[in-house]
């Protein structure tokens, strides 16, 4: 029974998303039955998870029925909460999206909770296949929303271009899987960590074949350099809010499979790829900062932007690296897991932003359209400027705590060279996101974006400012605004470091 | 707890600001409320400048934990240093207030407010984060009042000046966070105040001076030093008057403050060995800044070039190492602050009213506008250092610093003034005093208004009190700058 407690979570989506694909056979039920049905689920996922925050275990439960594939610790529970976070405020800011889209039926809310369902099995995953079985459940179930789109002609080249080609890494992921198997005999990551404790150099070859290509899956999904050129095609053809959910939650469920693996399984031989990682962060780094000045719509042009964030979380993550048995600079998992909070609310609130104030029409979002969204919409321009300064990595936002951790850590780990790279990258950002805010506070309105009966009372605008005051809270923390108690910063990455600690838990 | 009174002057127009944001009082309330917070805040200065102890060191000072992973703490504290320059901002925000009283929007007040909470954090923080932060921070509402409601190209300004200062804070973040590791490997543990970050004895010499010039990088933007000013002239020609004033007057100085404050404790080796170099393009672009005002033919830009050189010059006094120079330099400072300050806007207001802005076009602005045309007059001689006002006693003691410091280069710098005093009464000549030619209208031009006279009556003040008694000035903050020099010059010699 108490083991039991573990899995509520995971199995409470699974069962709100088989409630929901029954749902949806009836006719009857109106898209916002199908919000408040999977919320509800959502949230109680969401407090049983929260129940468990503080405490720091490590189990492998029912190993006669699950035969030791999934782990239930601190660490699974910490992205848990942070995938499911982003899944309820994707559903509630996209609660105006969805009632002004017809092609929003009710199996898409089923869908939405198993990509979720298969994003915690993949936080959990500690046996290679499982770990695919997880990430082809939450990809199909992505490729699926990014269909949606029926009024966009552009949905058919997003959907083919993300499957074919993520079709294609998945079969990398399985040949690397295969190599692996054959240098150890297990795909059980546990055993691969005994085998690399034990054999010697000559036995390894395969074994670093197989985790290379692992590495492509990895570099393809969170769309790294030379991985990236879907990016820009799928996020501009899906609908707005699954932007969001891709550009946010999806890239947080891919990194916390990879940092499990990294910190607790193959940490003696990461090392390996440090050249390898080098270069690729430099590319991605310079290749996306190069597409996001370019780009005239809004919605690639963040695309873009997200490219270059992958550049600053792999910062952090080369930082890690293994001596005399343990790992050193075990402080940049933690920076890399803030910054995925930093991300995920700044992505979550600029693109659900823009999502929400196109609700009503059906324009491409170019700079153009956000003229005079200050006079129109202060409100709601005001809360996109502070997302904006976020991923600017502006002081006083989340985003800016999230830079000086990854930094602080890529110098600390003796990456200045790199350090100045991303700072590089940070000043051309300024230019691309303030161009955003200069078009809407500095240009007269052109009224074609957020047409004159818009409704700004509703959950939408409200879930969009509880992100907002979540992105400033977690900027400042308490003890400036000491009259205030509020969050300490310090809270977040006190819980990172007992996620982390809980991986190493024999 | 006396040690709260910064906290609250740091962080009360910032709560007044988002308050006066929520409201849909009309801009005259909100005016009114923007102001009466500058004066309750002018009170508390008053307050602190009467309780600090000259000789005491930092005073007042909050050190609470902010982000304690990384040991960045809440620190802040003064000294003559930063009294003098905060006396200055308090007393300069709210009479400016007075001369921008009329025809202005509600953003524009709460954009005033937040950029005096911006410029108080940077001015008192001893951490050097929480220095960053603020020094971003306060970049941000001058930003939002640029494009809304500057002139000409506006946005394309906003943009450049916004990119050009976020380079150079960028550079300064990494050296800072450079720092804090340095600290980290010889301590074990983690700290960002500078006092700390001072006894890092393990970087070695070239990465210092890497170091050294990426925080020049983001002090000599703001400042400008040659050759990093080629965004001023635009931005002081497009932007409002309010932003104008706060961008010259006091950004400006912060940082030049700066570098006083971190820039040269952290680095006194590197500052002894370069000074040479600094107060020699010091020179050159006090020289280069003031021969191309003399070119310019619109008036703001004319003072954006005046200012710089000027600014030039107290980066000379600075980097002269001895005390005349530094003291020299702090009085220039709040000189200058005043007289810039006066001058960009009673330039504004002219703008305002008669619509022009070219040298050219005005003219006879002296018989329509006698008051007005005193105090410009009187702005003036102190920004060209006529003795008798501020701007005499700290040129002559940076004069003297600089010569102390190098003879040929302090027979250079007593030229120069020459230049300054050249461009600006060649400029008040034509556009103030001269009519226009025959056969053109009169300007339309009013004088200044009791009010406007009211706010500038104590700058004038302090302009002739601060030039025929500057013992009661100085002696806040000479024992902060003979302390401080002795600890600086001592451990540059022992490295």
């Amino acid at each position: 029974m108490n083991q039991f407690f573990y899995l509520i979570p995971a199995l409470t989506i699974l069962i709100g998303a088989l409630t929901l694909m029954f749902m949806s056979m009836y006719e009857k039920f109106s898209v916002k039955n199908f919000i408040v049905v999977s919320s509800i689920f959502l949230l109680i996922a969401l407090g049983f998870s929260l129940a468990n925050v503080n405490s720091s275990y490590s189990v492998q439960p029912f190993s006669n029925f699950l035969n030791n594939v999934l782990t239930f610790d601190t660490f699974s529970n910490f992205f848990n909460i942070l995938l499911i976070l982003g899944t309820i405020l994707t559903l509630l800011i996209g609660e105006h999206y969805f009632q002004h889209r017809s092609y929003f039926k009710g199996e898409f809310f089923s869908i939405l909770l198993f990509a979720l369902f298969g994003m915690m099995l993949l936080a959990h995953a500690n046996e290679l296949v499982t770990a695919y079985i997880a990430l082809e459940i939450a990809s199909f179930s992505i490729y699926i929303m990014v269909g949606y789109n029926t009024e966009d002609s552009k949905r058919v080249e997003a959907i083919f271009k993300y499957l074919v080609l993520g079709s294609f890494i998945g079969a990398f992921y399985l040949l690397g899987v295969v190599l692996i198997f054959g240098a150890t005999a297990s795909t059980n990551l546990a055993d691969i960590s005994t085998f690399i404790s034990t054999a010697n150099a000559d036995n390894m070859i395969l074994l670093y074949i197989g985790l290379t290509l692992i590495l492509f899956t990895f570099l393809f999904k969170v769309a790294a350099f030379p991985f990236q050129s879907w990016v820009l095609d799928v996020y501009r053809g899906a609908p707005m809010v699954i932007t969001a959910y891709m550009a946010s939650t999806f890239k947080i469920a891919i990194f916390s499979f990879f940092l499990r693996t990294i910190l607790n399984y193959i940490s003696p031989i990461i090392d390996f790829w440090d050249e390898i990682i080098t270069v690729i962060i430099l590319l991605t780094l310079l290749f996306g900062t190069w597409l996001a000045i370019t780009q005239k719509i809004v919605k690639r042009m963040l695309a873009a932007s997200s490219i270059v964030h992958t550049g600053y979380l792999l910062l952090a993550f080369i930082a890690l690296s293994y001596k005399d048995g343990h790992i050193t600079n075990i402080d940049s998992a933690y920076a890399t897991m803030f910054y995925l909070i930093a991300y995920l609310f700044s992505a979550l609130g600029t693109f659900g932003l823009a999502s929400h104030i196109i609700s009503e029409t059906n324009v491409k979002v170019t700079y153009d359209d956000f003229k005079g969204l200050a006079k129109q919409r202060p409100f709601l321009a005001a809360m996109m400027t502070i997302f904006l300064f976020s991923l600017a990595g502006i002081p006083s936002t989340i985003g800016f705590i999230g830079k000086l951790y990854v930094f602080t850590e890529a110098i600390n780990a003796g990456y200045v060279g790199l350090t100045i790279v991303a700072i590089i990258a940070t000043i051309i950002s300024v230019y691309y996101y303030f161009k955003l805010i200069a078009m809407m506070y500095f240009y007269p309105p052109k009224t074609n974006c957020a047409i004159e009966e818009f409704n700004d009372k509703r959950v939408s605008t409200y879930a969009i400012a509880f992100v907002a005051i979540l992105t400033i809270l977690g900027g400042i923390g308490s003890a400036i605004v000491f009259f205030i108690p509020a969050l300490n910063i310090d809270e977040i990455i006190n819980l990172t470091q007992l996620a982390v600690q809980s991986l190493f838990i024999k | 707890m006396s040690s709260d009174i910064l906290s609250f002057i740091i962080f009360l127009p910032a709560v007044v600001a988002i308050g006066l944001m929520l409201t849909t009082r009309d801009v005259n309330t909100i005016r009114n409320i923007a102001f009466l917070t500058t004066t309750v805040i002018l009170a508390l200065v008053l307050k602190i400048y009467i309780d600090f102890v000259p000789s005491g060191g930092m005073q007042f000072v909050t050190n609470v934990p902010w982000i304690e992973t990384y040991g960045i703490n809440y620190y802040i504290g003064l000294d003559g240093f930063s009294l003098t320059i905060l006396m200055m901002i308090a007393i300069l925000i709210p009479t400016s207030y007075l001369l921008l009283w009329e025809g202005k929007t509600k953003g524009y007040w709460i954009n005033m407010l937040l950029v005096q909470s911006g410029v108080t954090g940077t001015l008192l923080s001893l951490d050097v984060v929480l220095f960053y932060f603020f020094w971003e921070v306060m970049l941000l509402p001058v930003f939002l009042m640029i494009g809304s409601f500057g002139f000409g190209d506006k946005v394309f300004t906003t943009i450049k000046v916004t990119v050009y200062t976020m380079a150079g804070s960028l550079l300064m973040f990494i050296a800072i966070l450079y720092l804090g590791v340095a600290y980290h490997n010889e301590f074990g543990v983690w700290s960002f105040s500078y006092d700390k970050l001072m006894q890092i004895t393990t970087i070695p010499y070239d990465t210092k001076v890497w170091l050294f010039l990426a925080f020049l990088a983001a002090f000599g933007i703001k400042i400008p030093i040659f050759p990093l000013h080629t965004w001023i002239m635009e931005t002081y020609k497009n932007s409002p008057t309010g932003a104008v004033f706060l961008l010259s007057s006091i950004m400006a100085k912060l940082g030049v403050y700066a570098i006083v404050r971190f820039m040269i404790p952290l680095f006194p080796e590197i500052y002894i060995e370069f000074s040479t170099w600094f107060v020699a393009i010091g020179l050159f672009g006090l020289i280069y800044f003031g021969i191309a005002a003399l070119m310019q033919s619109d008036i703001k830009r004319m003072f954006a070039y005046s200012s710089a050189s000027h600014l030039s010059f107290i980066s000379a006094g600075i980097f002269s190492l001895n005390s005349y120079g530094i003291n020299g330099a702090l009085y220039l400072i709040i000189a200058h602050a005043i007289a810039t300050g006066a001058l960009f806007l009673l330039v504004g207001l002219m703008h305002e009213q008669t619509g022009f802005k070219t040298i050219k076009d005005l003219g006879g602005i002296a018989k329509k506008a006698p008051i007005f045309t005193f105090i410009f007059a009187v702005m003036l001689f102190a920004n060209v250092g006529l003795p008798g006002t501020n701007g005499f006693v700290s040129e002559l003691l940076i004069i003297f610093g600089i010569y102390e410091f190098n003879h040929a280069l302090g027979y250079v710098s007593a030229l120069t003034v020459i230049i300054g005093a050249s461009y600006m009464l060649w400029m008040f000549q034509r556009a103030i005093l001269q009519d226009r030619p025959e056969g053109s209208d009169e300007l339309t031009m009013r004088d200044l208004k009791v009010k406007e006279v009211l706010g500038l009556a104590p700058w004038v003040i302090l302009v002739f009190l601060m030039g025929f008694y500057p013992e009661v000035f100085m002696n806040k903050f000479e024992p902060t700058v003979t302390h401080y020099l002795n600890d600086i010059l001592q451990i540059g010699a022992a490295k």
